[in-house]
């Protein structure tokens, strides 16, 4: 069981990867899909910044519970020494990678023309923090940073569809801009989700290398656990593709309002995927 | 709520692997029954730590938190000086930074009888 750090460190962390997925997510879908979420334009702003925010919160949060652990004390959040000496380490550069990523996002989303492009970059250079530190990029392979942010944006990109799709499936006089919203996401997920979970599963073999500690360690089964957890996101989505998108596209407006009841399943489990993630990334030491 | 659940579950699942822990050796050693209360404890990490705190707790009712005097640097062997509580069960508990940035933490105990 880990202490109050660790909680603390997951829970920061999954403010982290709701705020800078959601975020950039948005983002790629605003620029994707603009013909289609221009209704949304207003509120997809608002909640883009939003999600900078919690993400520009857990950073500091994070940064702060590490402190905190240095001592076991919560002097240690705020300990100038402690908060210093993590300065000196690659947490200092993420953190710094992260705020002006957030920063840029939240800049970038109320300025005009360019804006949205500012916004991007600070989206990406938010998610390549990811990148600098953890279980993957210290095993120093070749390609295993960039393949981690290829990974991390197919994740953005999906987490980015969620929010859009169930808004316009609500609503009735959108419903042929909905089923094309996910009859469009439906057509890029067939090359993404392919190569995410090819992605996902030679991240995995890189870390694990033999896959016997799946069943034998607390990492081990903590992956299977997100890769059932995964399982069952993939399952939904096909539902959607097949069954209620084809229906949407035929004018069923019942269609639309299960979809929208099937995206906040979706979004839930995916909530449970990132509380995994973040586990694995914050608390838990690779087998070997 | 169902984020508690999976919370608790993964804890429950993962106990084992948690607290990133490197500690090579110690002395005392982990569980060892010694005559006499040492003047110092010493620390030997596999990777290069920076200690952050270091505390002693005697009989499981005293605490002391030991001074890590001129310990500023990152190193993988840390000697401390070691106060005398009298006979019965030490368990030392360290944090520390590693060189990587993972804030890092263990215990070990030993016996003077």
């Amino acid at each position: 069981m880990p202490d109050i750090w660790g909680i603390g460190a997951i829970l920061s962390k999954l403010m982290l990867y709701v705020g800078i997925g959601g975020a950039t997510g948005l983002l790629i879908i605003r620029v994707a899909f603009s013909d289609l979420v221009t209704p949304l334009g207003d509120k997809m702003r608002v909640q883009i910044a939003l999600l900078a925010g919690l993400a520009l919160a857990g950073s500091v949060l994070g940064y702060m519970l590490r402190g905190g652990a240095l001592t076991g004390g919560a002097d240690g959040m705020t300990d100038p020494e402690m908060l210093g000496l993590l300065w000196q380490t690659p947490v200092g550069d993420v953190l710094v990678y992260r705020v002006v990523g957030t920063v840029l996002i939240i800049a970038g989303v109320f300025m005009p023309l360019i804006g949205q492009w500012i916004a991007l970059a600070g989206g990406m250079i938010a998610l390549w923090s990811f990148a600098q530190i953890g279980h993957l990029p210290e095993l120093e392979i070749t390609g295993a940073r960039l393949l981690l942010l290829l990974h991390l944006l197919g994740i953005a990109f999906w987490i980015g569809i969620l929010g859009p799709l169930r808004a316009l499936s609500r609503q009735p006089e959108y419903l042929s801009s909905a089923a094309m919203l996910g009859h469009r996401f439906g057509q890029a997920a067939s090359v993404i989700v392919p190569a995410l979970i090819v992605a996902g599963l030679l991240m995995a073999w890189m870390l694990l290398g033999d896959m016997r500690v799946l069943m034998t360690t607390g990492y081990g089964q903590t992956l299977l656990i997100k890769i059932a957890l995964v399982g069952v996101v993939l399952t939904l989505a096909t539902a959607n593709k097949l069954r209620f998108v084809p229906a949407m596209q035929a004018g069923d407006d019942k269609a639309a309002r299960h979809l929208a009841r099937s995206i906040e399943i979706e979004t839930a489990v995916i909530l449970m995927v990132l509380v995994a993630t973040a586990t694995l990334t914050s608390v838990l030491t690779l087998p070997n | 709520m169902k984020m508690l659940t999976i919370v608790a579950l993964i804890s429950t699942l993962a106990t084992s692997a948690f607290a990133h822990s490197s500690v090579d050796t110690t002395t005392p050693e982990n569980g060892a029954t010694v005559d006499e209360v040492p003047s110092e404890i010493s620390f030997k990490f596999t990777d290069d730590i920076r200690l952050t705190k270091v505390s002693m707790i005697h009989q499981e009712a005293h605490t002391v938190t030991l001074d890590l005097g001129g310990q500023t640097s990152f190193g993988r062997v840390f000697a401390l000086p070691f106060h005398s509580m009298g006979e019965g069960t030490y368990r030392i508990e360290w944090r520390g930074l590693g060189a990587d940035g993972h804030a890092m933490q263990g215990e070990f105990t030993f016996t003077v009888d």
